[in-house]
């Protein structure tokens, strides 16, 4: 079989309340195993274009960390069975306390908190939160461009999972997956985490060079363009604009997984 | 100096692992330069002959005479090439980017005084320089884009997010990191992942330094230095030979904007408008919302208006060594104009705010007290602001005039057949 494990990403908030929720469950419908729920951050300096817009139009609207909470809570109800994971800046999580933001989140069904610019060695006690929950994990991100050292450092941790960014940069790009990629996965996974593969991957061809390097492959800037195309073309009626982001997504989910038709 | 990237509670290096290393290669290579004694001649080479250092400190007697108070000295830092302190930080940042091997240069800035002086250094050492500005920045600092494709900068419009300094910084972030192999970013704040707040504090320190030599030779030593904060790298650069010291008063000066409402200003560190919290790679006193979003700020001086502080000044100013205290737009305004009258001197409206401050100090203080004020910065960039609000007819009247003027031969060009060819050389 050549079925993908997909954690697929979406923008809380984005396009608004209704059509993020539709694009969560075109993503479930299609075959995602993972979902990665993003609280947008007014400054997500780690982020490309797609998800950076996503990002502020769901601000623009007024969207509070609050509604992405009841949206994450709404999620975990529908599908139980769909482990989620909560993708924020820094600021979000210190500001209302790291202690007192992930416990909300754990209550709330998330089972995975990924916070780019918390490195884990200096992570403001975010992993040793998680721990006291017990029902949730920090999850660290590796770069090709860390450190052998380091690198091996952050593996040896053995956290549950691990999200490896695939490209020196910034999501969005297309992804080649040369020897030197393939070493870094190999090293992500040196201390038993299950690796989270992501950045730049569009296509199912793309997944399946990754695929047995990885517990599974990340999706984010794709999905967020075909929200963005749907939400250009039927802006006048959101629910036919809805059902475009969740037949769309469903669809492109499914190519993604099994490859095309 | 940090301890370990850290001062007191704020600083760190909170950045995604894939710009570590690159923080990391900047932090080796400076500590390098700051032992190589040819690195120092070199910077010292162009600090006196392009900079155009020492610049002057200026007893501002007819302005001390008038308030009947304490003696103030004007640091003439506006007098520095580019216009303003800037420029001691942007060099001493690319000379390190070349001494690293470094063939291209990025940088931020918002009003322009940080790309400018990054685009002259640059040019100056030949690097390839792209300065990433917010496109309302760009929009209101013509005169400064202009000046920086001059020097042969590609001046990048940032279209996300507020489209100012904040994101014009998030811009530069994710250039470098797809490109920091050969690309060095001079953040132009005492701010963001350690090591930058030293490393500025460090290049911007001969400010401090010039400063006590030059009371010294007129065996004076200060009772109070007063500077404006934005990010604070003038502050930090001139209160750096004091901050272990118990005198002189240093005195922080933020933009107090409009007023206290949230969004009317920029100060962090007086009122309770501010969060401790993690932006741009650092932490410090940053005004947030209650989900910690950047919060919208103004003031009439754009390099006021940046939301964060740079985390050693945060740290100085909770531990008291700093007093803070806040001026607003009309405060500055009238500054500038005192020290304009009284002195023939032009503040940045930024360096305006610490004036200000400056002027209420000094009429509190017995005479024969000595209070420096770092005039950051000059004026002339701001006269698209400031000829507005001082002459608001003449200066419309003006400006209708010079674009019919523009038009106009811009139609006699259309209409006319093409003339001969002008060639050089």
């Amino acid at each position: 079989m050549d079925e993908i494990r997909l954690m697929a990403h979406l923008v809380a908030g984005y396009p608004d309340v209704s059509g993020c929720l539709a694009a969560a469950i075109g993503l479930v419908e299609g075959g995602a195993s993972y979902l990665e729920v993003q609280i947008p951050f007014s400054d997500p300096s780690a982020d490309g274009p797609a998800i950076q817009n996503a990002c502020a139009q769901a601000l623009a609207e007024g969207y509070s960390v609050a509604q992405a909470l009841d949206f994450i809570a709404e999620l975990h109800i529908r599908y139980p069975n769909i482990a989620l994971f909560v993708m924020t800046y820094a600021s979000i999580v210190v500001t209302p306390g790291v202690e007192s933001f992930v416990r909300t989140l754990a209550r709330r069904g998330v089972s995975g908190i990924i916070v780019p610019d918390l490195p884990f060695d200096a992570d403001e006690g975010l992993d040793a939160a998680c721990r006291r929950e017990g029902t949730i994990t920090a999850i660290p991100v590796a770069a090709p461009s860390m450190r052998a050292e380091r690198l091996a450092h952050m593996a040896a941790l053995g956290r549950p999972y691990l999200y490896a960014a695939l490209r020196t940069g910034i999501t969005g790009k297309s992804t080649t997956i040369d020897e030197e990629t393939l070493r870094f996965l190999g090293a992500c996974s040196a201390g038993g985490s299950r690796v989270l593969g992501g950045f730049g991957i569009r296509s199912h061809a793309q997944a399946l060079a990754v695929r047995s390097l990885v517990h599974a492959v990340v999706v984010g800037s794709a999905f967020v363009e075909v929200i963005s195309h749907a939400n250009e073309l039927y802006h006048n009626s959101p629910r036919a604009r809805d059902e475009a982001i969740r037949t769309n997504l469903a669809h492109g989910v499914q190519e993604l997984v099994s490859g095309p038709p | 100096m940090s301890d370990k990237g850290y001062f007191g509670p704020y600083g760190g290096r909170y950045v995604p692992e894939v710009l570590r290393r690159a923080v990391e290669e900047i932090e080796a290579a400076f500590e390098e330069a700051q032992q190589d004694s040819s690195f120092q001649k070199e910077l010292m080479r162009l600090q006196k002959e392009f900079i155009g250092r020492p610049t002057p400190l200026l007893y501002a007697e007819n302005s001390s005479r008038f308030l009947k108070g304490a003696d103030i000295y004007i640091k003439m830092e506006g007098l520095a090439h580019t216009g303003a302190h800037k420029i001691n930080n942007a060099m001493g940042q690319a000379l390190l980017a070349k001494r690293m091997g470094k063939t291209r240069v990025i940088a931020e800035t918002g009003a322009g005084q940080h790309g400018l002086a990054t685009a002259a250094a640059c040019a100056k050492l030949g690097l390839d320089c792209t300065i990433y500005m917010g496109a309302v920045d760009v929009d209101r600092q013509q005169p400064n884009v202009a000046t920086m494709e001059l020097f042969g900068a590609h001046v990048v419009p940032v279209h996300t997010g507020s489209r100012t300094l904040k994101d014009a910084i998030n811009e530069a972030f994710r250039d470098w990191a797809a490109s920091f192999v050969d690309t060095f970013y001079i953040i132009g704040s005492a701010l963001g992942p350690s090591p930058y707040p030293d490393m500025v504090r460090t290049f911007q320190s001969v400010i401090g330094f010039e400063v006590r030599a030059q009371l010294a030779e007129r065996q004076l030593t200060p009772d109070a230095l007063v500077a404006c904060v934005g990010g604070g790298s003038n502050a930090i650069g001139f209160f750096a030979p004091y901050l272990d010291t118990e005198i002189p008063r240093l005195i922080g000066v933020e933009a107090g904007g409009r007023g206290p409402a949230p969004g009317d200003h920029a100060a962090r560190m007086t009122g309770d408008g501010a969060r401790t919290g993690i932006v741009h790679g650092y932490k410090s006193r940053f005004l947030l919302t209650e989900d910690g979003q950047v919060a919208p700020t103004h003031s009439i001086s754009a390099g006021l208006d940046y939301p964060g502080i740079g985390p050693q000044l945060a740290a100085l100013g909770r531990s008291g060594r700093i007093e803070f205290r806040r001026a607003g737009d009309q405060e500055a305004l009238e500054a500038l104009q005192f020290f304009a009258r009284h002195e023939g001197v032009v503040f940045a409206l930024e360096s305006a705010h610490a004036g200000a401050a400056a002027i209420a100090l000094a009429r509190s203080l017995p005479r024969g007290k000595v209070v420096v004020v770092n005039m950051s910065g000059r004026g002339d960039k701001d006269l698209f602001i400031t000829a507005p609000y001082f002459r608001p007819t003449e200066w419309a009247a003006f400006l209708r005039r010079e674009l019919e003027a523009l038009q106009n031969k811009e139609a006699l060009r259309r209409q006319a057949p093409a003339g001969p060819e002008v060639h050089y050389g």
